[in-house]
């Protein structure tokens, strides 16, 4: 049974712990006025917090690449066309990476970050990519779908996301017929977005499929559009119910197995709480999520307070993803990544790339974000982030191009070779004589966040600073460490041995957790 | 080549036994602990030395989103072939024949080669019984070898590891992308991942006493770990491990495999023979450390993109070219530097596709399909029988060599490693080896 958290309960740590999960982090002024708040109140604010209206980019219509595209299909030879699909590519791209920055910006600045985190997690569990899903409009089109309806009903949800462009293609739907339906889309609706592997028939795929015929999309603006004659409007047996079902139909049968409940709680448990959700506890949420209909806000509200979501069983018991672990750096430290293909690097290195989810069942999360290699990486960036990231570090070139006299065919092979997996592997290339490009990030502002008092009063400094990174009181044990390698510095403390110190609680374990 | 002395270096020491009896700790921590230290310290001067030189190398190579085995190996004198594919099959005439009833698709003309030269085998019908047509599913069948129906956590490459390269640290298994596969999930959790774009190592902190915090945090050096700290390393949980413990073990990983692959990498330099396309990369990337000595059984890399449900023809063709180029400049580059006895290369899939096209000139999910087993040493030929194309279950094809065989004989006769204590069980072996 989930019992409401006792208000007695409720502090700092517990304010922190919210802001974390059910966010993403914050200033301790901000810890501070969710602590004064209360429990409720809190939750309220961030379940109906209403975001500022935010600009759309400025490429993000309908249009914006029709000139190349229709430069692919005019295109007479295939070496015109090769071209053309490479502009198009180009282009397309360039936007892509801009929609990686946009939506950045977007849980950095929101004032609804709850609303942000939550499109963040139905971005993963309908995971689309813009590797297939082309143009990059239709991605735009797709987060704006899944956070109009992110904190709302998750039946409306699905069957929005059923008819969503950048869906449709990325699983074939829009080309299915209704001669021979595709049924990529029919197995992965189930498998993956409502019941799970193994909680329906391979007859149940096929008919689905022959359901979601006529899905098609409108080339002039790039939305939905029902093609009545592509229908297949013969009986269908789904789920042991016969009938002429449609898409929605579909769906509705679908909502209506417990296991779907069952599914999408499990998920949220293991996103938001912890790993291992006990089948009891599943099945009690499960059974209040259908009683309300699937509306995703009063199961939010029951998990974000309950004492379970605030036990030691949860807390640290999350590996921060890529995309947290950036935003949460900015939110609470006022750490600065940078933009444009250096974002989009850094993600990739990290090994979460906003638009770019590995397949359709999305990043698997916990534990898999963390390797040799990823976590290397992290060490790396993490004091980068601080010290001022180079352009190398964030896989851009660390030197302008060489000019015309000086070419040799050196520079641009290995361009070349660095964009592929292994070689940026190598170790010990020398470097060619020229200036560096400057870094891309400003090194921390450490006078913004440590005064003049703090500098000669170790403790007191650490115990803001971890209050600061760790978002909670500090842990005796831990802040100890720090503490002992600081009273080995020369005091009042310089900007540079507080970086160093901050580097060092950002490589540890336990800042990777939350 | 002049090689490195491969000692048991006391981290690799304290990765293998202090940490890795720290999964198994129950009641008697200390006593563990000191046990097993005094263990592999007498262990430590005895342990055979595997430099990488001198024992059987697997490579393998996931083919992700199910190969259309049909168009890779085609039965091109079968009419149902055509009949099944009207508009996608491989015309009679551009298929490189192999024994009068099947042949290459044209992309695959670098295998021929290989063929010709005794370095390829051909599994035809490779599959399992009552096949799951779910990618993710599928997927995780073949990497743990499990029934369709059992759930298995551990990866057979992981149960591998477990069983065989006890003591051998986390090199054991290399893979190249940004996961670990979850055919290298252990008990103990093993192998190194070398992520796109990565950098090698860990930076150095500026002062002792920080690199000093740094280390025990991350779990890193052990000799300064407080009872505190141990205290927090709890018993197993379902998951195996805490996150915590789980960052820590990786970080001494990360330190220990890095060092080691930053010297190899400094040192051998990449051969001009690979295509540039990043399964060539990665295949050339595992030259370079098999041929530096990395001590390593294992190394595991994939190519994406064969979910072809639509449109199939230019990217299914497009795949299988970059997969037989890179393989074949993988066998040339080590038979150049001799060594290509010793590597063997196997490739897989999680499911083949249906033997009928789609309306969109695709595949759907299907089940059997073709493996490429390829290396110096292996017995080259065509094993197992082409699947038929008329006795069908529910429009795909039956399997007649179970997978679990493939294993259990790269296992036993390759890699001298006890297949039934891996895969739970006896599977008939196969004469590829």
């Amino acid at each position: 049974m989930l019992t409401p958290l006792p208000s007695s309960k409720w502090d700092y740590d517990s304010a922190g712990h919210l802001l974390v999960r059910a966010g993403f982090g914050g200033s301790i002024a901000e810890v501070q006025d969710l602590t004064d708040r209360g429990m409720q109140q809190s939750l309220e604010k961030l379940l109906n917090s209403a975001p500022a209206t935010s600009t759309p980019p400025t490429w993000a219509y309908a249009n914006s690449l029709k000139d190349l595209f229709d430069q692919i299909r005019s295109s007479t030879t295939p070496e015109e066309e090769v071209k053309a699909r490479q502009a198009f590519n180009q282009a397309n791209r360039a936007q892509m990476v801009n929609l990686i920055q946009w939506w950045t910006q977007q849980m950095t600045d929101t004032n609804a970050p709850l609303l942000e985190k939550m499109t963040l997690f139905w971005h993963g569990h309908f995971a689309t990519s813009a590797t297939k899903a082309k143009p990059a409009y239709k991605m735009w089109l797709q987060n704006q779908t899944l956070r109009a309806h992110a904190l709302g009903n998750f039946g409306t949800l699905t069957k929005a996301v059923s008819r969503d462009p950048a869906m449709l293609v990325w699983l074939d739907l829009a080309s299915s017929q209704k001669e021979r339906p595709n049924e990529n889309f029919a197995r992965e609706l189930m498998e993956l977005f409502t019941l799970g592997e193994g909680n329906y028939t391979e007859n149940d795929v096929k008919e689905a499929a022959k359901a979601f015929t006529g899905y098609r999309i409108n080339p002039i603006d790039q939305q939905f559009r029902f093609a009545a004659n592509q229908f297949d409007p013969s009986i269908k047996v789904f789920m042991k119910k016969a009938g002429p079902w449609n898409g929605d139909q579909i769906i509705d049968i679908i909502l209506e197995q417990p296991q779907c409940a069952r599914f999408v709680v499990t998920k949220i448990w293991r996103s938001f709480v912890y790993e291992d959700p006990d089948p009891s506890l599943v099945d009690e949420l499960a059974a209040r999520f259908r009683q309300t209909h699937y509306e995703i806000k009063p199961l939010l509200r029951t998990i974000f307070s309950s004492e379970e979501f605030y036990s030691d069983r949860a807390k640290g018991a999350i590996i921060k993803s890529p995309v947290q672990y950036l935003v949460q750096a900015r939110r609470s430290l006022g750490i600065y990544a940078p933009e444009g293909r250096a974002l989009a690097n850094i993600y990739r290195q990290l090994g979460q790339v906003p638009f770019y989810p590995p397949n359709v069942k999305g990043w698997d999360g916990g534990k898999s974000w963390i390797n040799t290699g990823t976590l290397t990486y992290r060490y790396q960036i993490a004091r980068a982030l601080i010290s001022g990231i180079r352009p190398e570090q964030a896989g851009l070139p660390k030197f302008p191009p060489k000019t015309a006299a000086s070419t040799s065919p050196e520079p641009v092979e290995r361009n070349a070779v660095a964009a592929a997996m292994p070689s940026n592997l190598d170790v010990g290339t020398p470097e060619p004589a020229a200036t560096p490009f400057p870094p891309l990030t400003p090194p921390w502002p450490v006078e913004k966040y440590v005064n003049t008092e703090d500098r000669s009063d170790v403790e007191r400094l650490l115990e803001k600073l971890y209050t600061q990174i760790f978002q909670s009181r500090p842990q005796p044990d831990l802040l100890k460490n720090f503490i002992e390698v600081a009273s080995n510095k020369t005091l009042p403390l310089d900007d540079g041995s507080i970086r160093d110190l901050v580097m060092l609680m950002m490589t540890t374990p336990n800042y990777q957790v939350s | 080549m002049s090689q490195e002395p491969d000692v048991v270096t006391r981290r690799d020491f304290l990765r293998t036994s202090v940490l890795g009896a720290a999964l198994s700790w129950t009641v008697p921590v200390f006593i563990e602990r000191t046990f097993s230290a005094l263990d592999a310290e007498a262990a430590e001067s005895s342990l055979p030395a595997a430099t990488g030189k001198d024992h059987p190398i697997l490579v393998v190579l996931q083919l992700a989103g199910g190969n259309d085995g049909l168009n890779a190996v085609v039965p091109y004198v079968d009419d149902a072939y055509y009949r099944a594919r009207p508009t996608i099959g491989i015309a009679k005439d551009k298929v490189i024949n192999l024994n009068g009833h099947i042949g290459f698709n044209p992309a695959l003309a670098p295998f021929k080669t290989l063929y010709d030269e005794g370095h390829l085998a051909l599994l035809q019908g490779v599959g399992y019984p009552n096949p799951n047509r779910s990618h993710f599913r599928s997927t995780e069948i073949w990497q743990t070898a499990s029934d369709t129906n059992k759930i298995v956590r551990t990866g057979w490459l992981g149960r591998y590891f477990d069983n065989c390269c006890s003591g051998e640290g986390a090199t054991v298994g290399v893979a190249l992308g940004s996961q670990l596969p979850q055919a290298f999930t252990s008990d103990n959790p093993t192998g190194i991942t070398l992520s796109p774009g990565s950098r090698l190592g860990f930076a150095k902190e500026t002062d002792a006493s920080e690199q000093a915090v740094f280390n025990q945090l991350n779990g890193i050096d052990h000799d300064t770990v407080s009872g505190a700290s141990i205290g927090e390393l709890s018993g197993p949980n379902s998951s195996g491990m805490t996150a915590i413990e789980y960052l820590q073990r990786t970080a001494l990983d990360a330190q220990i495999g890095t060092d080691k692959i930053a010297e190899i990498l400094r040192r051998v330099k990449p051969e001009a023979i690979y295509p540039k396309t990043q399964l060539a990369n990665s295949l050339s990337l595992i030259s370079r450390l098999i041929t530096g000595g990395l001590p390593t059984r294992v190394y595991y890399a994939s190519q994406g993109g064969y979910d072809t449900h639509n449109a199939q023809e230019n990217s299914h063709n497009r795949l299988l070219g970059e997969l037989a180029n890179a393989v074949s400049a993988f066998c040339q580059d080590l038979k150049s530097k001799g060594i290509v006895d010793q590597v063997m290369i196997i490739t897989f899939s999680e499911f083949g596709r249906r033997v009928a096209e789609n309306a969109s000139k695709g595949t759907d999910h299907g089940t059997a399909a073709p493996m490429f087993i390829s290396g110096g040493a292996i017995k080259p030929g065509i094993y197992g029988r082409p699947p038929s194309l008329e006795q069908l279950d529910a429009g795909d094809l039956i399997y007649n060599v179970d997978f679990r065989s493939v294993y259990g004989t790269i296992l036993n006769r390759w890699l001298k490693a006890p297949a039934p204590k891996v895969l739970g069980r006896d599977f008939s072996p196969l004469a590829f080896v």
